[in-house]
């Protein structure tokens, strides 16, 4: 080793990164962003889940355990009627209800187990566990608070739970393959497109492009015809793969489940395309995985749950187009939703206009890149 | 010549990149079937010229007119070959498939795409490596794909930027020849080139220096008006007496 060749090989990284100073930018930017985004997910400042509480007791303790529960550090309560929590939860406004049964009291006196039921939405286990967690909680604190005029002991808690969508028989693998789904195609996609036309840009066909009679539209349309022919046998190849090798549980139509995986393919493709306007190195361009991909995964929902996020970040999870798609594939395979419902048509209006969006702002970027 | 119909004017044309003045006032008028040589030094303005020529710089004063279209307008460069100083081509792909892609985007279809591929390569003398990976060409034989490229749908006006480097002597004065033909039979050249040899074959030649047209003529008249024996020592004398 010689330390001169090997000094002037560092001197020279340093000058690079004296010139990009969008990559020096990144590496010490992107952390606080990314770090930031992960305080703000794991509890930091978050929503709380919203829960319904219905008190049917005819004792004392339901009334103490739903008004502490109120208290909870763990879940938003709001005290209703079952009907009305019934509704809440399959319009997805709360993540789960609690039905206090009539014979609370009377079991917590006479020692026995009792057993409030836990209706849970039931394609998001991250809304599980808070849930159960204030329950018990609540259970301690309210009968003990009840011991001394009341003689209740703490009972033993046995929450039976009622599942809205999916329910016991499903896994981690089940809740999160769908995401899954819509997050791998989404990321390939954007990956490959991002980088090809940054080298038609940077090896000047570009250029020889714009030379000739071909329209602007006439490229990107091109694009997205070449890249869905590719991505629609991948969206065949990762359903089928999930569904049938991995055996991923699915409520929904498989058809949905593929047009679902070719509009975010399409969103990718075009997003791709537009971004690769904002660098001028493939270098470059895969910073983009950092900056635009990661903090997507981390808001789309995945892994965690939208409606517990804080507010703000809950406003830019709704400006992303993985949030839309990771919904809508769960709404599929989880709930079984078809075109007939609402929500889903939701979803996949709302990725069709993120899609027709990027594909405008792709062609106005070309317009812009040609001097 | 003033009986030609004009091929290519300009008027005015200024262009300026931050402080830098890459054009500053350029008129030209080429007749059609001329072969027409820029000359010039490294940053002289050739290569932002022939790119105003298809509408990639956007001019801030002047005007260019192409095959009688005022740019910009798209349809007119379906009769424009231009081929960019740096090879550009797809290195992924074979001579043929880059040399077909180029064709379609011209709108020729499958089957004339196919046949003029063939005499598009013939052309440049490549025929035997048409099914070669670009990536694994020489500089000058990528520099003749790209050349290929440029002509494989027979434009009415080729607008080609330091054609030759990396090419080596025989096969240029090859294609000299084979441009001198495509001229004859009525194609429109607008060659950039540093060289002075080539200069020798053009029709007519610019002599542009820091964005301006110096002056314009045949060999023998820029040789005349400098007093001198050599183009070369031709273009130093004018460049001389203009600054
Ligand atoms: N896209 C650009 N951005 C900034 N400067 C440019 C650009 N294109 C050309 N220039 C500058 O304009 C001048 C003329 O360049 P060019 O037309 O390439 O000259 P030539 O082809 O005669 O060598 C040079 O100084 C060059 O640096
Ligand atoms: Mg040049």
């Amino acid at each position: 080793m010689n330390g001169r060749r090997a000094g002037a090989i560092s001197l020279r990284i340093l000058q690079q990164f004296r010139h990009d100073r969008r990559t020096l930018m990144l590496l010490f930017v992107a952390p606080i962003i990314l770090l930031g985004l992960f305080y703000f997910l794991t509890g930091g400042g978050s929503s709380l889940p919203a829960v319904d509480v219905v008190n049917l007791d005819r004792g004392p303790l339901g009334a103490v355990l739903a008004a502490d529960l109120g208290q909870s550090t763990e879940i938003s309560v709001t005290r209703t009627t079952p009907s009305r929590a019934a509704g809440d939860l399959s319009a997805d406004t709360v993540a789960a209800y609690v039905v206090l049964p009539p014979d609370l009291s009377a079991r917590a006196l006479s020692g026995d187990v009792i057993a409030p039921t836990i209706h849970l939405e039931g394609t998001q286990p991250a809304l599980t566990q808070p849930v159960l967690l204030a329950l018990d909680q609540s259970v301690t604190r309210a009968s003990r608070s009840l011991a001394a005029t009341e003689g209740v002991r703490v009972p033993v808690l046995e929450p039976s739970l009622d599942y809205l969508h999916g329910g016991p028989g499903l896994d981690t693998l089940d809740y999160f393959g769908g995401a899954f789904i819509g997050l791998i195609v989404f990321l390939l996609v954007f990956v490959v497109t991002i980088i090809a036309f940054l080298r038609e840009r940077s090896q000047g066909t570009l250029e020889r492009l714009m030379a000739s009679p071909l329209r602007r539209a006439d490229i990107v349309v091109g694009y997205i015809g070449g890249f869905m022919v590719v991505a629609a046998v991948q969206a065949a190849e990762v359903v089928v793969f999930t569904l049938y090798a991995l055996h991923v549980h699915n409520q929904g139509d498989v058809a949905l489940i593929v047009l679902l995986t070719l509009l975010m393919t399409l969103v990718a493709v075009n997003l791709g395309i537009f971004l690769s306007m904002f660098a001028t190195t493939e270098f470059q361009a895969v910073q983009f995985i950092p900056l635009a991909i990661v903090p997507q995964v981390l808001l789309s929902g995945i892994v965690f749950p939208v409606a517990t996020e804080p507010g703000w970040l809950q406003v830019v999870s709704r400006l992303l187009p993985l949030t839309y798609g990771v919904d809508g594939l769960r709404d599929v395979m989880l709930k079984g939703n078809g075109l007939t419902s609402g929500p889903l048509l939701v979803d996949i209006a709302v990725v069709v206009a993120f899609a027709v969006a990027l594909i405008g702002a792709a062609t106005a970027t070309l317009r812009r890149s040609a001097s | 010549m003033t009986t030609q119909p004009v091929a290519v004017s300009v008027d005015g044309l200024t262009k300026a990149f931050g402080s830098i003045r890459a054009l500053d006032g350029v008129s030209l008028t080429v007749g059609a079937g001329e072969i027409y040589g820029l000359l010039g030094p490294n940053g002289a303005g050739k290569t932002t010229l022939i790119r105003s020529l298809v509408g990639l710089v956007t001019a801030d004063a002047g005007t260019v007119t192409v095959l009688g279209r005022r740019l910009p307008d798209r349809a007119v460069l379906a009769d424009v070959g231009y081929m960019p100083q740096a090879p550009a081509l797809y290195a992924d792909l074979t001579v043929e498939e880059n040399v077909r892609f180029f064709a379609s985007v011209h709108d020729l279809d499958r089957h004339a795409g196919a046949q003029s591929a063939v005499d598009a390569l013939e052309f440049v003398d490549l025929s035997s490596r048409r099914h070669s990976v670009v990536a694994t060409l020489s500089g000058g034989m990528r520099q003749r794909v790209s050349l290929a490229c440029a002509l494989v749908h027979r434009p009415r006006l080729l607008l080609l930027d330091e054609p030759t480097v990396g090419v080596d002597p025989q096969l240029r004065a090859e294609l000299w020849q084979r441009f001198t033909t495509m001229s004859g039979e009525g194609t429109t050249i607008i060659v950039s080139s540093h060289v002075m040899d080539e200069a020798e074959r053009c029709g007519r030649l610019g002599l542009v220096r820091f964005g301006r047209m110096l002056a314009e003529g045949t060999s023998a008249e820029l040789r005349r008006l400098a007093g001198v024996e050599r183009l070369e020592d031709a273009f130093l004398v004018l460049s001389e007496s203009s600054s």
